[in-house]
């Protein structure tokens, strides 16, 4: 049903030219696209997008003779949607992107992050550090203090995923990814007219849309949040690690502001490079994919010409 | 928009329960569950029956609690529209009604939370029963 709703949409199959794929993962029907040959590299979204997310970021990687990899988290895009709040766990999320990765048996593996595709995909690297080759972070957080000032706010934040305001909000009217993404990009016109439909086809009834309620309560505010062992773990690893990371983030995110949360990853992660700045609000990828794709190429043949392993 | 008011368990000939909206964590804020019990006196009649309130386009709608072992009580709700059994839902109707719901609840819970932050989150994310 949601393939035939993506089927009918104007323009779709020009712009999203990959072959589906499934998988059984962790107990789950993880759907996934899997196009090219060489070193993996895993192209992660959050909430609440997926894989589509990437459609433009895709092609220089290809065409940089990278294997690019893209799943839809479990609960979102074309994969299983889960009925029940209880379903989704942030460590339940890890391990169902460990269950991919190991099924694929994917290695020298480029693990790039955007959103909850941050604390899922770092958390999965620095558990599985032997089959990383390198990091790129993109608008996302990896501590367990509030990740930015809007998300302590009443309003708009809170209150929107509040008992039974968040079910209504996001659940009967898909708020999130209606407008909540379109307020997020910088050309609002251009992601009107060729992404929104695509956001909208796979999240088409108020049960499939349920991840994009529960994700917000995920996100530790204080210190009894049901993350904050796993945030706090995942800093401290992330302070160890000398994985090669390249930090990638939007202009005019203000939300997850560069100054604040770019600075953060490059505290946190001294050696990375970047930030690399490009045109874009909180989904950089719907304003600058093309660049993305060549920032993170290039960023890959560096580390190829310097023997990185 | 507080037009909600609670009301003595409706007569059920002729009419079936539809359900109309879950929350399976009502304890995210623990605020808001503390104000169910307090309005359905749930710390004494429990799992017994439903909580009923009537909404502004008149229909009456039954509030189901539910328990979760390990969890304080209610962890969780359902709230149901009843409904001429056989025939179809007005869903607008049902749509203002349970923004309305939203309203008493989030004026019943009390500071921070306020009726006037709901609706300017329902006018930003232009929901037709806010707006």
């Amino acid at each position: 049903m949601t393939a035939n709703s993506l089927a009918n949409i104007e323009g779709f199959q020009d712009k999203w030219r990959f072959a589906s794929r499934d998988m059984r993962v962790n107990g789950w029907r993880m759907h996934y696209v899997d196009e090219g040959a060489g070193d993996p590299v895993l192209l992660l979204h959050g909430n609440p997008t997926w894989g589509f997310l990437y459609r433009d970021v895709i092609p220089p990687l290809l065409e940089a003779g990278r294997r690019v990899v893209v799943p839809d988290m479990i609960g979102f895009g074309l994969s299983e949607k889960p009925a029940r709040e209880q379903a989704h766990s942030l460590d339940g999320h890890i391990a169902n992107l460990t269950g991919l990765v190991r099924q694929l048996d994917l290695r020298r593996l480029t693990v790039v992050c955007h959103d909850w595709g941050g604390p899922t995909g770092l958390s999965f690297a620095m558990s599985n550090p032997e089959r990383v080759r390198a990091l790129v972070v993109m608008s996302t957080w990896a501590w367990p203090t509030p990740p930015a000032e809007f998300h302590t706010r009443l309003f708009p934040w809170r209150i929107m995923h509040a008992p039974l305001v968040g079910p209504y909000l996001l659940g009967r009217h898909n708020v999130l990814a209606r407008r909540g993404v379109y307020l997020s990009v910088v050309d609002r016109d251009k992601f009107r007219r060729e992404a929104q439909a695509a956001y909208d086809a796979v999240l088409p009834d108020y049960e499939t849309r349920l991840l994009t309620w529960t994700w917000p309560r995920w996100i530790p505010l204080d210190d009894t949040a049901r993350a904050q062992a796993r945030f706090a773990w995942l800093e401290a690893e992330l302070a160890k690690t000398r994985l090669p990371t390249l930090i990638i983030w939007g202009r005019e995110d203000e939300v997850f502001d560069a100054a604040t949360f770019a600075a953060r990853f490059k505290q946190l992660l001294p050696h990375a490079e970047g930030p690399h700045l490009v045109t874009g609000r909180h989904f950089l990828q719907e304003d600058s994919g093309h660049e993305i794709g060549r920032l993170i190429s290039a960023f890959l043949a560096r580390l190829d010409q310097q023997g990185g392993t | 928009m507080t037009d909600t008011v609670v009301i003595a368990n409706p007569e059920a000939g002729g009419t079936r329960r539809s359900l109309v909206l879950t929350e399976d964590r009502l304890g995210h804020y623990p605020e808001f569950r503390a104000f169910f019990a307090r309005t359905f006196d749930l710390d004494r009649i429990a799992l017994s029956e439903p909580g009923f309130v009537r909404a502004p386009s008149g229909l009456a709608y039954a509030l189901v609690f539910i328990g979760r072992s390990g969890e304080p009580f209610p962890s969780g709700l359902e709230i149901y529209a009843i409904v001429d059994a056989l025939e179809p839902l007005d869903d607008a109707a049902v749509d203002k009604d349970l923004w309305a719901i939203l309203g008493w609840v989030i004026g019943g819970v009390g500071a921070p939370w306020t009726i006037e932050t709901l609706q300017a989150t329902g006018r930003l994310y232009r929901i037709p029963a806010a707006v």
